[in-house]
């Protein structure tokens, strides 16, 4: 969610203005010293000893007790290993005046390993620890065995590690094809939202990419081939998490850290408003923290603002005002450009070093300033306005001596205006409530007090009309008036007076149930849709008979008219016929009784085939016999 | 006026009985029980009332139905017609009465609930 915002802000701001990107994470001093306190723990082996003791000098930090330390190296050092060596070796280097003791095997062991059977790890930790000892080393010969180990191993740990071996190097060797795989591998890197950018490796991989990408670069004195935008997204990526899991991820930060902010081509820049970015009469400076990575103090930028402008207005306010450094804090007064309350837009540039990364950067300010309520004028109109109003004026913070009487033929009025305590100017807070308290019940009752066009803040109560929010509970109310807005330093709660209210209609006593939100309400009793009422049976019985009646007559008619079963003919078609029909006639009181359609539509297609044919058959026969007949 | 009009209507009811075959006059019989079976469904659902008001259409519905299928099979049947149903002998009309009938039962009585 938060990488959403994030980027859908990062793409809004990339439309409207093409920005450079800016570190949205990175360490604060309390994370550097936590970073520090992690790497001091006292060690319990040689690698930890490593990562404590490099990873503190990476950060410019000296370990307090070197002799014991060398000590500690010393004796537990395996010359036989290649990793041990590794590990006291470049800890030696850290520490001032510990020499390891060499010998011959270890010469020979560390240079047999510099070949293609060994693993990129291991050519690394050789050649470290040649290059840490002072020893000879044939760098050509590292360098084909590192190509040989980057095409066979091809993952991005092995990579690294080629990069980081490649800067202990002569800078004559053939730096050209390792160089290179700095850019494919960046290309492999993961971009997250346009917000970060790591390897699916995790973290360490991304960090120790970055240590050995400048150590690489600054070696050979060639520009990094990662884009502006690239690093402060691995800043972003390394910066983001404040707590490491291990040591060994600890290092790979500090050793990032260091490389981002002392290489030779990119320093990416912190601009971080010390405290929140707010002025006002009290405090007229805007002092920004310009910093490194390792929040370390740029003291060789200048801070600029480039523009500044009010967000609601858009009015520029101040152009290419610098701001002067003191006590390692830039700070600028904002105040003196006497600037109306509100928000406004900060576009800051720190210039200095043409290595600085994301020196441009947005900022939004808070002018906060003190209100002042002038002219409150509290009065009692009458409805038909047959008497005049009589307007008592009371000053902040005092209450009204006399309390107002208003019921309902009169209206109660309140008048005022909101200004800026040094300038002024009116202002129109976000809230400007009117909150009515009846003591005696603990009722409460707020309105809103609205400004006209000229700025000038109106409040009626018509007692009649409000007598709803009131519940038509008369008695005395004390009135407060309550201002805020996040750009005022002293919102007010002022009671200004007491109002008696009467209303008409009020019921007597009607006990104030405490608004029981959360009792249980009173159970639905759910109301079933009765059935409709039948008429009596006798009336439906009677209807029956008379329905059917007409068969009766039709009987009558037909036996009238000669009706007559003298043409039947016993043929088995004719019976199966009449068989069949009246089995359809029964299946259809069969399905009124019993089956549902599929079961009827199943038999009725039996049945009905059966009779189809047989009456065929009949029918078939009686039209040859007609036709005989004529 | 009514002297014409009973003059009408006895000289209708002679043309009626001499002219009309036996078979026409027994299926105007059933015609007369249908109708009537109609009636009197109405009657009751103007005076006691539409509940149920499915059942109600149902039969009322039969009603119409069988009607207008025993009307058809008249005119198919009558042999003044005969040169407006070359192709329908009586057999024919009466077997498609009868499977009209059956569509018509089979709705019904689902309906009838």
């Amino acid at each position: 969610m938060a990488h959403l915002c994030l980027f859908s802000l990062l793409v809004l701001s990339l439309v409207l203005e093409t920005q450079a990107l800016t570190p949205t994470h990175h360490l604060t001093t309390t994370d550097v010293a936590r970073l520090q306190a992690v790497l001091s723990q006292p060690f319990t082996d040689l690698k930890s000893a490593y990562y404590s003791v490099v990873g503190l000098s990476k950060l410019g930090i000296f370990v307090a007790d070197a002799d014991e330390t060398c000590r500690f190296i010393k004796s537990n050092l395996d010359p036989s290993s290649v990793e041990s060596l590794f590990y006291a070796a470049e800890a030696s280097q850290a520490l001032s005046g510990c020499e390891i003791p060499v010998s011959n095997d270890t010469r020979d062991l560390l240079l047999a390993t510099v070949s293609e059977d060994s693993t990129a790890s291991q050519i690394h930790q050789s050649v470290s620890a040649l290059s840490a000892l002072g020893l000879p080393l044939a760098s050509q010969e590292v360098v084909i065995a590192l190509k040989a180990r980057i095409s066979k191993e091809d993952n991005v740990l092995a990579i690294i590690l080629a990069l980081q071996t490649a800067s202990r190097l002569s800078q004559q060797a053939e730096l050209g094809d390792i160089l290179e795989e700095i850019e494919d591998l960046a290309a492999r890197l993961d971009d997250l939202g346009g917000v970060y950018l790591q390897f699916e490796e995790g973290l360490e991989a991304t960090a120790l990419f970055v240590s050995a990408a400048y150590a690489l670069s600054d070696h050979v004195d060639m520009e990094t081939p990662l884009k502006e935008d690239q690093v402060i997204q691995l800043v972003n990526s390394i910066f983001s998490k404040k707590s490491w899991d291990s040591l060994s991820e600890a290092f790979s930060v500090a050793s990032a850290a260091a490389s981002l902010s002392n290489n030779r081509f990119h320093v990416p820049v912190i601009v971080s408003a010390q405290g929140p970015a707010a002025v006002s009469h009290s405090q007229p400076f805007l002092q920004l923290q310009v910093t490194d990575v390792l929040c370390q103090p740029l003291s060789s930028a200048s801070v600029l603002v480039e523009s500044a402008s009010a967000v609601s207005s858009k009015s520029a306010i101040l152009s290419q005002a610098p701001f002067t450094l003191r006590d390692g804090v830039f700070e600028l007064n904002f105040m003196a450009s006497q600037p109306a309350s509100g928000y406004y837009q900060f576009s800051v540039a720190v210039a200095g070093d043409s290595r600085f990364v994301a020196n441009h950067v947005e900022l939004k300010v808070k002018v906060s300033t003190r209100v002042a309520i002038n002219n409150m004028d509290l009065s009692v109109v009458d409805k038909d306005q047959s008497i005049g109003p009589k307007t008592t004026r009371v000053e902040y913070p005092t209450k009204a001596k006399a309390s107002f009487m208003a019921d309902s033929h009169q209206n109660f009025a309140m008048t005022f205006q909101l200004a800026d305590e040094t300038t002024g100017v009116e202002l129109t807070p976000h809230q400007t409530f009117v909150r009515l308290h009846n003591q005696k019940t603990g009722q409460e009752v707020v309105f809103v007090a609205e400004p006209d066009s000229k700025n000038l803040y109106k409040f009626e109560l018509d007692t009649a009309e409000r007598k709803t929010e009131f519940d038509s509970i008369s008695g005395t109310y004390a009135l407060y008036l309550m201002v805020g807005d996040a750009t005022l330093e002293n919102p007010i709660l002022w009671n200004v007076a007491d109002v008696v209210l009467k209303f008409l209609d009020e019921e007597a006593p009607a006990a104030i149930q405490a608004k029981t939100l959360y009792a249980p309400k009173p159970e639905i009793q759910h109301l079933f849709r009765e059935p409709e009422k039948k008429p009596p049976t006798v009336v439906s019985n009677t209807f029956t008979a008379l329905v059917l009646s007409p068969f009766l007559l039709l009987l009558i008619l037909w036996f009238k008219l000669g009706a007559n079963m003298s043409n039947f003919t016993l043929s088995p078609s004719t019976i199966l016929f009449h068989l069949g029909h009246a089995a359809m006639l029964g299946l259809m009181y069969v399905y009124w009784t019993h089956l549902n359609m599929f079961q009827t539509l199943k038999y009725l297609a039996i049945i009905g085939s059966l009779t189809f044919l047989a009456g065929n058959r009949m029918l078939a026969q009686k039209a040859v016999k007609r036709l005989d007949g004529k | 006026m009514s002297n014409s009009v009973f003059s009408v209507i006895s000289r209708f009811v002679e043309e009626y009985r001499s002219s009309t075959p036996n078979k026409l006059k027994m299926i105007d019989a059933y015609l007369l029980y249908i109708l009537l079976t109609g009636v009197f469904q109405f009657l009751y659902c103007l005076l006691v009332g539409t509940f149920p008001f499915n059942s109600f259409l149902s039969g009322f519905i039969s009603c119409v139905g069988s009607f207008i299928l025993a009307v058809c099979l008249r005119i198919q049947i009558n042999p003044q017609n005969k040169r407006d149903f070359l192709t329908v002998s009586p057999e024919r009309a009466f077997a498609d009465f009868l499977f009209a009938h059956t569509v018509l039962h089979l709705v019904v009585v689902n309906f009838v609930g």
